[in-house]
């Protein structure tokens, strides 16, 4: 029987996908645990080392071995997507993952979907998922500042409170979430906002939607704008992405990067911020075809809906952060390259 | 003295009338052509600095009387007619600032009720002095079963002073109110372009523009140049979700006091309290919402005399939880309201049941 789920999911998935279960009662709720990799796989030297830890993998059988508390909480089947930190995820695996996570929670049998992830682009990836992933239940979206051998490691109790969160009715309906810390961000409006830190996740002046007390998973907020069930991507067909970049804007910022992009064959760019120098780049690029997004650099605000952006044929980013705005935007291009409707959906996600 | 003074300040209106009048032409009408008539907003004034007057414009602290009457603040903004008709009511406590109380919240309450009913009028906007204007505002949450906008505004500086928050904070409120996204999310509160439910926001500075912050979570919508914006909205019962409702209300709420912790907080104040005939005392708890151990003898009698305890934690941030030895000592975690609020949420619960389930369930669903 296991056998052949591992060898279905090979199939469908292929690659290093595989598949473990955990002993637990069988009343408890099902979750699906994918695995990534991140920090919150990794190990170092010894347990101060809470940078530059290289010293090996940690697999999921090592994990769950780790976390035996997790057996009174859930029985968890095990998907490994990867074991790479967050800097070498890419579309591929972004629409590995977000197809394994689709077909998993399509069982009636399946409460919800916990991921592990490095933290430095987990924001990216929580959000293509809160836009790709074809169903309410939850999925949740979790890392570790601190390495897995690390004195303090923060990995398996943020571990456990995000298989709480994926088993919790409330938290269906929510989109993607992103569990460190205790508390519970929206994919939509969380970012990484420290480098060491355990608090690192921040949702700027929106804030946690909730948060993993011991007695009780709360939620505080519910999101208007559209997600995962909800959501008109589709990805099902997909084995890539349009190509976007970002340029970051600053006094006496090149154009450069504009018109390489361009000749690389990027069909959008965002800007984070802009800088006089952009004015004929940003035109050459655009009668090329390459769409433009202004975003921003300061974390937080919107961009505001402006006609004179509009008039040239450009879209803002609402409050979206220029990294999560290329995600929307590369998800975007699959259906449409129209300005107007380019701009709805900037106003829509 | 008074009348130049109010000479002065005539002058000094007249200016800014003509300026925004110059300017107001200039600004294209921003009501979406699908919303026409514009809507028309209830502009109720309960006072506050907002309302608030001085001589001197760099007098940002000791301002006080004259205070504005609600038709000055629409002579003064004509720019809000490019976002709805707008009409003044005054329902200022008398003797206002400092009167507000319980008395005066059913007053308000009932009257925003009868607006509820009323087809004529699509949202309302109630200004307020800041130091406990989200206590009023939660009061109105809990009892008012409205579906329409109802956005608190105040003020950091009086509506003289120099770079006065006031004006734009008028202006974005009212456009808030006249939004229809903004109805069925409960009493809202709308200063520094920011957009509040009010049960999750909290004076935070004495003088600074940004003195109201969500503590643990933050804003459910922006009111930016462009448009306003809604991207959450709050999961806790309010307004029409309400049990409560202003109407079935008894004439006094019981009587329920707040008491700071610190160490060796005595329980004399417990008692107190007790011997004044309060029904509830909010605790607020050090840490996570712990009762130091010399108030413990006090809260075991006031508890046996039938007084409901509940702790709030003077953290500010974070709730507090259901605990085994919590439950023991038959103490209602207050969630993570202020203590202020969860005065105010005691009192309603206890003017319908003492029973200690009964309370735990209204913390955890308000």
């Amino acid at each position: 029987m296991r056998l052949l789920r591992l060898l279905l999911l090979s199939l469908v998935i292929g690659h290093s996908s595989l598949v473990i279960s955990t002993a637990a009662a069988d009343n408890l709720p099902l979750v699906a645990l994918f695995t990534t990799g991140g920090t919150i796989q990794s190990k170092g030297a010894h347990r101060l080392t809470l940078m530059e830890y290289n010293a090996g993998r940690v697999t999921p059988d090592e994990l769950l071995a780790d976390l035996p508390e997790l057996k009174g909480l859930a029985r968890i089947e095990v998907t490994e997507i990867s074991n790479v930190g967050s800097g070498n995820m890419d579309a591929e695996k972004l629409l590995r993952l977000s197809k394994a996570i689709t077909k998993e929670l399509a069982r009636p049998e399946v409460a919800g979907a916990v991921v592990t992830h490095g933290t430095g682009t987990l924001e990216e990836t929580a959000f293509f998922l809160h836009l790709t992933v074809k169903s309410s239940k939850p999925v949740v979206v979790v890392g570790a500042m601190r390495p897995f051998t690390a004195i303090s490691r923060d990995g398996p109790y943020n571990l456990y409170n995000a298989v709480r969160v994926a088993a919790t009715p409330e938290a269906a309906g929510m989109g993607a979430l992103v569990v460190l810390n205790d508390t519970i961000h929206s994919a939509r409006f969380v970012t990484k906002g420290h480098t060491y830190h355990v608090e690192t996740f921040v949702s700027r002046e929106l804030g946690p939607i909730g948060f993993v007390d011991t007695d009780r998973v709360v939620f505080y907020r519910k999101l208007l704008s559209k997600h995962t069930a909800a959501s008109e991507f589709d990805i099902s067909a997909l084995t890539t992405l349009p190509m976007v970049d970002v340029v970051y804007g600053y006094q006496e910022a090149s154009p450069a990067p504009i018109a390489a992009l361009t000749e690389a064959g990027a069909k959008g760019i965002v800007f984070a911020d802009g800088s006089p120098a952009f004015g004929k780049a940003i035109q050459a690029a655009q009668s090329k075809g390459v769409v433009i997004v202004q975003s921003d650099r300061k974390g937080a605000g919107r961009v505001t809906i402006s006609s004179n952006v509009a008039a040239r044929g450009q879209i803002t980013s609402d409050n979206l952060n220029p990294q999560k705005s290329r995600i929307l935007l590369r998800l975007a291009l699959t259906k449409t390259n129209e300005t107007r409707e380019l701009q709805r959906i900037f106003n829509e996600y | 003295m008074p009348a130049m003074h109010l000479s002065r300040l005539t002058f000094l209106f007249a200016g800014l009338a003509v300026f925004s009048d110059t300017r107001a032409a200039e600004i294209p009408d921003r009501i979406p052509p699908g919303v026409q008539p514009k809507p028309h907003v209830l502009l109720v004034s309960l006072g506050g600095t907002i309302s608030g007057t001085a001589k001197d414009r760099l007098n940002v602290t000791n301002y006080g009387a004259p205070r504005l009457n609600p038709e000055q603040w629409i002579a003064d903004l004509p720019d809000l007619a490019l976002y709805a008709k707008v009409t003044p009511e005054d329902l200022r406590a008398p003797g206002e600032p400092s009167t507000m109380d319980t008395a005066h919240w059913l007053k308000v309450a009932r009257r925003l009720q009868e607006i509820a009913a009323d087809p004529s009028i699509d949202g309302v906007v109630i200004t307020h002095g800041t130091n406990i204007m989200v206590e009023t505002g939660y009061f109105l949450s809990l009892t008012v079963d409205i579906k329409k906008p109802v956005v608190m505004v105040g003020a950091q500086r009086p509506w003289t002073a120099l770079s006065g928050d006031g004006p734009l904070n008028m202006v974005n409120a009212v456009r808030v109110a006249a939004t229809p996204e903004a109805s069925s999310k409960g009493v809202l509160h709308a200063m520094n372009q920011n957009v509040f439910p009010i049960r999750d926001v909290t004076k935070a500075s004495a003088y600074r523009m940004h003195t109201f912050q969500g503590i643990d979570v933050g804003v459910i919508g922006v009111a930016d140049p462009d448009i306003v914006k809604f991207y959450t909205e709050p999961t806790r019962r309010h307004t029409f979700q309400s049990e409560f409702h202003v109407a079935k209300l008894p004439a006094t709420l019981p009587a329920v006091e707040v008491i700071y912790t610190y160490h060796e907080t005595p329980g004399y104040i417990v008692d107190a309290m007790v011997a004044n005939g309060v029904k509830g005392i909010v605790v607020d708890g050090t840490g996570a919402g712990s009762i130091p151990n010399s108030m413990t003898e006090a809260i075991k009698k006031a508890q046996a005399a039938g007084v409901v305890i509940v702790a709030t934690a003077r953290t500010d941030g974070g709730r507090v939880q259901v605990t085994p030895r919590r439950t023991e000592s038959k103490v209602v975690p207050g969630d993570n309201l202020p203590p202020e609020k969860a005065r105010i949420l005691l009192q309603l619960a206890l003017s319908k049941s003492t029973d200690l389930a009964e309370i735990k369930r209204v913390f955890d669903q308000y």
